[in-house]
């Protein structure tokens, strides 16, 4: 399904990511986590190429690309495997709910008006939306509007969804709702990929946890060994700091 | 001196039948350097091999020198251009059978294009990058992600850049009288030194030209609150 090898990139002669080799299955629910700079990030855009990686093979779905000699067709059809949700959203701003979600489907699937517009009604109900139609992006809560970003994606029905934090610009009491419709639609077999901060959530979702580090993989593994027996000491030493953070907070909140 | 407080609306309604003219001298350069501006900016922003140092070139001269001076060096220019060229080819042109406003015309569009350029590429550098991301991530490709999803936007967020532009090339337009084209300035001269009525003349072609910008400001306003309703929360 999705097939890395020995992926490298760089920003400005820093490397970021140092050969990451990868292989996810069909229907995997892969999570990345890891300390911020570690390249989660990149290596999620590398995957559908927003970001360009220097060296290596990138494949999703029958789609394989030589990242050295990538052509503007194959980068297309490559990103045509596979469906984004952002950090911020990025809804299309000038465009109402319901043509977020149809643009897609008109654009690249060549759907007719009519039938484009019904499929998107169908998924806006189950992301909850179904209200929402006419409203403009800027008119929705951050919740609202990444549901209808999950919406624009599955709209696509793309070999693999690939979840850039989307819930690290939410509203601490906001984050619930997101969640619960990425677990919904994690049940129906859909492959994903998440870059996420929210360890419950992780621990909670994944077939399978990655720990990134320095632009390495530094341990990988189920979610019950990852958080229960970590056996690298840099994942230890994450967990520990975030779980550290996490009681902080909850003793703060209760000494309020 | 006194002023005839009624010769300055026998001067309005003089002035007002060049009208037409001047309209002409503004719209079509805005719609000529309209296609020119956008074409332009896409390749700067694109950074195009070859095309690129050609626009910016083209950029620097127009915007670096007066619009006086585009339409002398045209008038003066094109035509021993043109009689060059229709010699060694045998093509028969004339110059003097090509209308002046033709040259007036080409002045003003290149002039437009290189201002309407930088209005372009400053809307579409205004629209965020994860607009583009978000139009790749459901498989547009570039031509795509551009018409559809950023130029839509950096247009609406421009209207009062191109309002703008457009009272600019409407006042710019009165500057075609020195190459005898008798736009609403010219009329008013030419009222003015006939009856010697100077003051009540200008007063009269000022109050049009004032009249015929704040109509543009409000249909500008008009068009600007619907165009970017969608930014103000659906707000019109």
């Amino acid at each position: 399904m999705i097939y890395l090898k020995d992926i490298k990139k760089s920003f400005n002669q820093q490397p970021v990511l140092k050969g990451i080799n990868l292989k996810i299955g069909k229907g995997e629910v892969v999570t990345i986590l890891g300390p911020s700079g570690s390249g989660k990030t990149t290596l999620l855009r590398c995957l559908n190429f927003l970001e360009k990686p220097e060296e290596g093979i990138v494949q999703v779905g029958d789609i394989q690309v030589k990242s050295k000699k990538a052509t503007k067709r194959e980068i297309l059809s490559l990103r045509r495997q596979s469906a984004m949700v952002f950090q911020h959203y990025n809804l299309f701003a000038h465009k109402t709910v319901l043509e977020n979600v149809m643009e897609g489907l008109i654009v690249t699937k060549k759907y007719k008006k009519a039938e484009a517009k019904r499929e998107s009604e169908l998924l806006l109900e189950k992301v909850g939306l179904g209200d929402k139609h006419d409203h403009f992006p800027s008119q929705l809560s951050g919740d609202q509007q990444q549901r209808v970003g999950i919406a624009r994606a599955l709209a696509l029905n793309p070999e693999v969804i690939l979840f850039d934090e989307p819930t690290s610009a939410l509203d601490p009491e906001l984050v619930g709702e997101v969640l619960s419709v990425i677990k919904a639609i994690a049940q129906e077999g859909i492959t994903m990929v998440i870059v996420t901060h929210e360890m419950s959530f992780a621990k909670e979702i994944s077939d399978r946890v990655l720990f990134m580090d320095g632009g390495v993989i530094v341990e990988e593994g189920s979610p019950l060994e990852i958080f229960n027996a970590p056996k690298e000491d840099r994942t230890r030493q994450f967990l520990n700091r975030i779980s550290r953070d996490f009681s902080v907070s909850f003793l703060e909140e209760r000494a309020n | 001196m006194t002023i005839d407080i009624l010769f300055i609306w026998t001067a309005f309604k003089e002035i007002i039948r060049a009208l037409p003219i001047t309209l002409i001298l503004t719209i079509l350069p805005l719609l000529a350097g309209f296609i020119i501006g956008l074409a332009v900016a896409l390749i700067r922003i694109n950074k195009v091999k070859f095309l690129s140092g050609i626009a910016n070139g083209y950029v620097s001269f127009f915007r670096g020198t007066p619009i006086i001076m585009h339409i002398m060096l045209i008038y003066f220019g094109f035509p021993l251009l043109i009689d060059q060229i229709s010699k060694k080819f045998d093509l028969g042109i004339q110059s003097d059978s090509i209308p002046i406003i033709l040259f007036v015309l080409t002045a003003l569009s290149l002039s437009a294009g290189a201002y309407l350029s930088e209005i372009f590429r400053s809307g579409i550098i205004s629209v965020s990058n994860g607009q583009m991301e978000a139009a790749y991530s459901v498989g547009m490709n570039s031509f795509q992600a551009m018409t559809r999803i950023v130029l839509p936007q950096a247009i609406a967020q421009s209207i009062p850049n191109f309002t703008n532009i457009f009272i600019g090339f409407l006042h710019t337009s009165s500057i075609a009288f020195i190459v005898s084209q008798k736009e609403m300035t010219g009329a008013a001269n030419i009222v003015a030194s006939t009856n010697l009525k100077f003051l009540e003349s200008f007063i009269a072609a000022g109050l049009i030209y004032w009249g015929l910008t704040i109509i543009a400001e409000g249909l500008s306003f008009l068009i600007e609150k619907k165009a970017t309703a969608y930014n103000r929360g659906g707000v019109q």
